[in-house]
C-alpha cells in the first residue's frame, strides 16, 4: 500500500492550490481569503456540511462515509496562517504581500488536507464521519484553542484528531512520529526590576537596577542546571534586556527583561514559573529593589496519545515503507490544545533538503503532497473501515 | 581688604551682561554670539591682545600690568557654554532659546571674568601679564582640552591658572576650596558584545549574549570592590544595557553596555580601564564570544596644586574674611585639562540657597558677582605684585 494513485493524478491540481495560497499569505486570524477559498473548495467537493467562523476564521467541513454504523468521527486538522516574514525565495509564486510569507508550510498543510477532502468526498470509502478542520492563527495566536473553545469537538462529536507538519531535513515524503510529549510548552515572561535611579557618580544613593537584573539573569540559569530533574527537558532563555535609561551618567530606575520557557511536562512548566518568580523576588530583595514578574502561559506541551500514535505510525509505514522515531521538538504547536481535548496524534512528513521553517528562503516541497494526502486518507479508511 | 569698591560700581553693568548671556544660551562649541560678545568687550576694555578661535570658539584676552619685569603670566579661566535643557525659571531674563539653558552658571562665570578684565585693564596694578581665558564646551565637549591643544599655555606664556565655579548651597559670596583632588575623572565606556544569535528554544546552537552581558556586569563590580586600593576613590557604574533584539523568542547576537568611571587619582584612573578591558576579554573568552571596548569623553581628575590652593585661599580670605573646605565630589570638570598643563586651582563661590546645578529652575546669583570679581583680580594682584 504505497501512495494512493488518485493523489498522483491530483498532484498537479493540489500543487496549484498550494501555490495560490502561497502567493496570498495571511497572518494570524486574518485568513479571510484562505478561509473563503477553503470553504468554496469544500462545497465544490460536495462536503455534507461546511461551517465557517469557528475560532473566528476557522473552517470545518463534514464528510459522511458510505456507511455510518460505527458512529465514529475523526478530525483531521490543517493550519492556514502565514508568518510576518519578508519572503526571499525569488519564486514565481512568491508572496505578493509585503512582510507576509508562508514560511512554515501551512500552505502545504492546507492544500494537502483539501486534496484529502476531495478524495474522501469522492470515494466515501469508510464507515463513520470525517471532520476536516482548517484553523487560523497557529503561529502564536492560539487559533486551535479558539476553535476548541467554540465547542468544535462536542458540536461534531469528534472522537480522535490527527495533525501533520512538514519537516525540513527529512527525506521528502518520509514520516516520523513519537508517542507522549512531542512539542514543548511555550511560555513567555516579562519582568520589570525596579530600583532607585540616580547619578552614576553617586551609587550610594541609588539601588542599582542594572546590577540587580544582571544577577537575576545569572540566577535564572540555575532553574535548568539545579532545579529541574536532569532527565527532564527545560529551556529558560532570557532574550531581551533593556535599561530604562540609555545615558552614560544615569543609573536607571528600572530594567525590563523578557524571555521564553520551553518545557516537556506540566511539572517542569509549573516549576519554571514558580522558580522564576521566587528567584526574581529573592534577587530583588537582596538589593533592596522589587521585581514584577508576568508569566504568560502559551501553548501547552503537545502530547501524542499512545494508541493513536501507534496507529498513525503504522499508516505511515504502509505509505512510505517506514516511520522513524522523531526527536523531541523544543518549538511549540497549537495543535496541543486539540490533543488536550481528544486523543490523537501529530506526525512529521519530510520536506527534503530545504531551508528551515521560518527562514525567508523556506518553501514547502510539493513532491510531499501525495504522501501527505495518502496518510490523511488512509487514517480515515483504516480507522473507520467500510464493511 | 573686603570686596573691591570698583565692583560695587560695576555690579549693575556686570549683572546686565550676565543676564544678556543668560537670555542667549549656546551649547558646546556653538558659543558664537557669546564669544563675539566677550571679544568685543575685551577690545572695548583696552586689552593689549584679543585672540579668538583658540579651541574653536574660545577667546583669550591679554592684559599687561603696569610693570612686566616679573616675566610671569597668570591665567584666569571662565566657561561660556550652556546646557541642552529647557529652562523653567520663569525669570524675565530666562532663555530665549528652547532646549538651551545656562543651568550651570557659566553665564555668571563669564560675566565675572569680563568684570575682572575691565578692572585689570583700567588699573593694571600688577607686574606681569594677566591672561583671561574664555572656553567653550565645558559640558561634555572638552573645550579646555581643545584650547590647551591649540597651544594656549605656551603661546601666552601662562605659568599658573585659576578658575571659579559657583556653588549652590554655599553662602552667597563665600568661598571654599580643597587641595589635591577636587573633582573626579570621568571616562565613559561602551562595550559591544558579539555572540551568536538564534532561537530561544535552541540555546545549544547559540552563544548567549544576554547571559554573557550579565556575567560581565556582575564581574565589573569586582573592579572597585577588589582591585582598587580601598583608601582610594573609584566608581564604575554600568548605566545602560541593551540586547540587539527585544523579542521573547530570539537569543540576540549582540548586546551593548555603557557606563561611566569616576576616580580621584591619576593612578586609579589608569588602573580601572585596564581592568575593565581584562575582565571584558576574560568574560567574552569564557563564553566563546568577542567584545570590543571603546572609551569616549575622557576628562582627567581635577587636581588643585597645593601651593596654588594656598594662594587661592589667601585671596578668598582677603575678599570674604574666610574660606571653607570643600568635600570631594564625584562630578567632573574639564578645567582639569588646564590643571594638568599648569599648576593652579579652582575655587567654589557660594551661590546661596539656589536650586542645584543642572536643575531647570537654577539661576546664577548676581549678588555673588562683587566677591567673585574681587577674588579674580586679587589673584592677579597677589600673584603678580608690584614692587
Amino acid at each position: 500500500m504505497p501512495v494512493k494513485n488518485r493523489f498522483a493524478e491530483m498532484q498537479e491540481e493540489i500543487t496549484a492550490w498550494r501555490r495560490d495560497i502561497h502567493e496570498h499569505p495571511e497572518i494570524l486570524f486574518e485568513t479571510h481569503r484562505t478561509s473563503a477559498l477553503v470553504a468554496e473548495k469544500l462545497k465544490e467537493f460536495g462536503c455534507d456540511e461546511i461551517v465557517t467562523g469557528i475560532g473566528r476564521t476557522g473552517v470545518v467541513g463534514v464528510i459522511k462515509g458510505k456507511a455510518d454504523t460505527s458512529g465514529k468521527v475523526i478530525g483531521l486538522r490543517a493550519d492556514m496562517d502565514a508568518l510576518p516574514i519578508h519572503e526571499q525565495t525569488g519564486l514565481d509564486y512568491a508572496s505578493k504581500t509585503d512582510g507576509a510569507m508562508h514560511a512554515c508550510g501551512h500552505d502545504g498543510h492546507t492544500a494537502m488536507l483539501l486534496g484529502a477532502a476531495k478524495y474522501l468526498a469522492e470515494t466515501r470509502n469508510f464507515d463513520g464521519t470525517v471532520v476536516v478542520i482548517f484553523q487560523p492563527a497557529e503561529e502564536g495566536g492560539g487559533g486551535g484553542r479558539e476553535m476548541c473553545e467554540d465547542g468544535m469537538m462536542d458540536r461534531w462529536n469528534i472522537q480522535e484528531v490527527y495533525g501533520m507538519h512538514n519537516w525540513p531535513g527529512r527525506p521528502v515524503g518520509s514520516f516520523a512520529i513519537r508517542p507522549g510529549a512531542f512539542f514543548a510548552a511555550t511560555d513567555q515572561f516579562d519582568i520589570t526590576f525596579e530600583g532607585r535611579g540616580g547619578h552614576a557618580a553617586k551609587p550610594q544613593e541609588t539601588i542599582d537596577t542594572t546590577v540587580m537584573s544582571a544577577q537575576a539573569v545569572l540566577a535564572l540559569q540555575t532553574i535548568a542546571s539545579r532545579n529541574a530533574d536532569p532527565v527532564e527537558q527545560i529551556v529558560v532563555s532570557v532574550t531581551s534586556f533593556e535599561t530604562s535609561s540609555k545615558a552614560f551618567n544615569v543609573i536607571p530606575q528600572s530594567v525590563q527583561i523578557k524571555g521564553t520557557v520551553r518545557t516537556m511536562s506540566a511539572d517542569m512548566r509549573d516549576l519554571a514559573e514558580k522558580r522564576i518568580k521566587e528567584i526574581c523576588a529573592g534577587v530583588a530583595a537582596t538589593f533592596g529593589g522589587t521585581a514584577d514578574v508576568t508569566y504568560y502561559r502559551g501553548y501547552p506541551v503537545m502530547v501524542n496519545h499512545e494508541e493513536q500514535t501507534d496507529f498513525a505510525a503504522k499508516v505511515a509505514e504502509g505509505i512510505s515503507g517506514s516511520c522513524e522515531e522523531a526527536p523531541l521538538v523544543m518549538g511549540g504547536e497549537d495543535f496541543a490544545f486539540m490533543l488536550e481535548e481528544r486523543p490523537g496524534a501529530y506526525i512529521l512528513v519530510g520536506n527534503g533538503d530545504t531551508a528551515a521553517v521560518h527562514h525567508p528562503e523556506y518553501n514547502f516541497t510539493d513532491d510531499a503532497i501525495p504522501a501527505g494526502c495518502s496518510w490523511w486518507a488512509e487514517i480515515v479508511e483504516q480507522r473507520m473501515p467500510a464493511a | 581688604m573686603p570686596v573691591k569698591n570698583r565692583f560695587a560700581d560695576l555690579h549693575a553693568d556686570i549683572t546686565a551682561w550676565r543676564r544678556d548671556i543668560h537670555e542667549h544660551p549656546e551649547i558646546l562649541y556653538d558659543t558664537h554670539r557669546t564669544s563675539a560678545l566677550v571679544a568685543e568687550k575685551l577690545k572695548a576694555f583696552g586689552c593689549d591682545e584679543v585672540v579668538t578661535g583658540i579651541g574653536r570658539t574660545g577667546v583669550v584676552g591679554v592684559i599687561r600690568g603696569r610693570e612686566t619685569g616679573s616675566g610671569r603670566a597668570v591665567g584666569l579661566r571662565a566657561d561660556m557654554d550652556a546646557l541642552p535643557m529647557q529652562e523653567q525659571t520663569g525669570l524675565a531674563h530666562a532663555s530665549k532659546i528652547p532646549g538651551a539653558m545656562h543651568g550651570c552658571g557659566h553665564d555668571g562665570h563669564t560675566a565675572m571674568l569680563l568684570g575682572a578684565a575691565q578692572y585689570l585693564a583700567e588699573t593694571r596694578n600688577f607686574d606681569g601679564t594677566a591672561v583671561v581665558i574664555f572656553q567653550p564646551a565645558e559640558e561634555g565637549g572638552n573645550g579646555a582640552e581643545a584650547m590647551v591643544k591649540d597651544g594656549l599655555m605656551e603661546r601666552f606664556g601662562i605659568d599658573e591658572v585659576y578658575a571659579i565655579h559657583n556653588s549652590p548651597g554655599l553662602e552667597t559670596g563665600q568661598f571654599a576650596i580643597r587641595s589635591g583632588a577636587l573633582l573626579a575623572s570621568v571616562d565613559e565606556f561602551i562595550i559591544r558584545l558579539q555572540g551568536r544569535g538564534g532561537h530561544a528554544a535552541k540555546p545549544h546552537e547559540t552563544r548567549d549574549t544576554t547571559v554573557m552581558m550579565c556575567q560581565l556586569i556582575c564581574a565589573l563590580q569586582t573592579i572597585v570592590a577588589r582591585n582598587v586600593d580601598p583608601v582610594m576613590q573609584g566608581v564604575l557604574s554600568v548605566t545602560s544595557a541593551e540586547t540587539s533584539s527585544k523579542a521573547f523568542n530570539v537569543i540576540p547576537d549582540r548586546a551593548e553596555v555603557k557606563g561611566t568611571i569616576r576616580t580621584h587619582s591619576r593612578e586609579v584612573r589608569a588602573q580601572i580601564p585596564d581592568r575593565l578591558r581584562a575582565v571584558t576579554d576574560g568574560i567574552a573568552q569564557t563564553f566563546g564570544c568577542t567584545a570590543e571596548v571603546e572609551f569616549v569623553n575622557g576628562v582627567p581628575v581635577t587636581i588643585n596644586d597645593a601651593a596654588a590652593t594656598d594662594h587661592a585661599r589667601a585671596a578668598a580670605e582677603a575678599v570674604s574674611g574666610s574660606c571653607g573646605e570643600v568635600p570631594l565630589s564625584m562630578g567632573g570638570e574639564d578645567f582639569s585639562f588646564m590643571l594638568d598643563a599648569r599648576p593652579g586651582a579652582m575655587i567654589r563661590l557660594g551661590n546661596g540657597d539656589s536650586r542645584g546645578l543642572h536643575h531647570p529652575e537654577y539661576d546664577f546669583n548676581d549678588d555673588a558677582i562683587p566677591a567673585g570679581c574681587s577674588w579674580l583680580v586679587t589673584m592677579i594682584e597677589q600673584r603678580l605684585p608690584l614692587n
